[in-house]
């Protein structure tokens, strides 16, 4: 099951997993729709990976603070360290390769 | 109004698809612009029967004329919104037009997205954005301009200046009905009649030069060409584009939702007028069966 984040469980679910893939969307942009079939793909698939999921609409304090200016856009965590972020729809193969390299 | 079969883009598919499902005697009305077809600038001389190069505009002007004499309508905008009503499609035009309509075609053909100016690749997701729907929110209080000419940059400066407090709309000549561009510089958005040449920052987006030199400070820049994508239109009748942004198709070129159906270059390469029209045909005939069906 992908954790849905906010303000008050983002840095304690950071923190408390090694590599994080966090899927930062809103319910109204269309790409968003089409990555979030992939990142729950992902999710059931990795073994290494936390995988959750950000609205960044409801939670604006935390997309300023990753300066999110477009969606969707996956963050990716080590050990509580920004370490990738990658904006725009992108293929399953392609998440995969990035993380793979995590 | 109501309808038998809509079909949405008006370039060779879309065109032969209306032919043949108006002469199925099926009521069919076709939505879309010529002019923004991509064989309408293409000098063609592999098309059979046709001795070349003949101009694609040429083409399509015969067309909509054939089209026209099997009693179909034409309508010349683009569509804006497509939704699944029931078993039914309801489609809406950029001058507010709606159709109910049995059956869908989509023969869209393929968006140019990316504009390709200095500066546009580096900053993707530092203020240049490609949905300003999905992204108005990240800039309110801020200075952002709109890249585009039709509907879906006339609709996007408006939807701005909800949000940012100075939306500037760089057109070479606006071509989205005189509605929508009034609805956008009736929000407060100014229109500059000049090329973009080039997106500076440092890190983030920070001016955008113009053809003539001049230089826009700014926060955001929303790339918004062409008419709503087919891949927008798609998700909107409830359907997954392909990763590529193409429409897969059965063999009859039916989607997975029933009553919807696409052909041309939205279903994939090579991009062919021939092919295209090939497969308008199948689509015209598949889309009027089903209308039939149905009643």
């Amino acid at each position: 099951m992908i954790t849905e984040l906010n303000e008050s469980n983002f840095d304690s679910f950071i923190d408390s997993h090694n590599k994080v893939l966090i899927d930062c969307w809103a319910p109204w942009c269309g790409p968003c729709r089409r990555m979030g079939p992939i990142v729950d793909e992902i999710s059931s698939e990795t073994k290494d990976f936390a995988v959750a999921k950000l609205n960044t609409d409801e939670n604006q304090a935390i997309s300023t603070r990753f300066r999110i200016n477009a969606i969707p856009t996956l963050l990716v965590f080590k050990d509580g360290v920004l370490v990738q972020t990658l904006v725009g729809l992108r293929p399953k193969d392609d998440i995969l390769k990035i993380m793979s390299g995590i | 109004m109501e309808t038998d079969v809509v079909v949405i883009g008006a370039g060779p598919s879309g065109v032969q698809a209306a032919i043949y499902a108006a002469r199925r005697k099926v009521s069919t009305v076709i939505i879309g612009k010529p002019s923004n077809s991509a064989a309408a600038d293409a000098r063609i001389e592999n098309y059979f029967g046709v001795i070349g190069p003949v101009r694609g505009r040429d083409l399509l002007d015969n067309g909509i004329i054939q089209v026209k004499s099997f009693g179909a309508e034409f309508v010349e905008e683009n569509v804006i919104t497509a939704e699944r009503d029931g078993k039914s499609f309801i489609i809406r035009t950029e001058s507010g037009k709606e159709y109910t309509a049995k059956s869908v075609i989509m023969a869209t053909g393929i968006s140019r997205v990316k504009l390709g100016i200095p500066g546009e690749k580096e900053f993707i997701g530092r203020g240049v954005s490609y949905c300003s729907v999905c992204d108005c929110n990240f800039f309110k209080g801020k200075t952002v301009a709109v890249i585009g000419d039709e509907t879906e940059a006339a609709m996007a400066a408006e939807l701005m200046t909800k949000y940012a407090t100075q939306v500037y709309w760089i057109t070479k000549g606006p071509k989205a009905v005189k509605a929508l561009v009034d609805r956008a510089l009736l929000a407060g958005v100014i229109m500059k009649d000049v090329s973009p040449k080039e997106i500076r920052g440092d890190g983030k987006v920070e001016s955008l030069v113009l053809g003539d030199d001049s230089e826009i400070d700014l926060d955001g820049v929303f790339i918004e060409l062409g008419a709503k994508s087919a891949a927008d239109l798609a998700m909107d009748m409830d359907l997954m584009p392909e990763m590529d942004n193409t429409i897969k198709v059965d063999a009859k070129y039916a989607t997975k939702v029933p009553g919807l159906f696409a052909c041309g270059d939205v279903v994939g390469k090579p991009w062919q007028v021939a092919r295209a029209v090939g497969q308008g045909c199948m689509a015209g005939l598949s889309a009027a069966d089903y209308a039939k069906g149905t009643k």
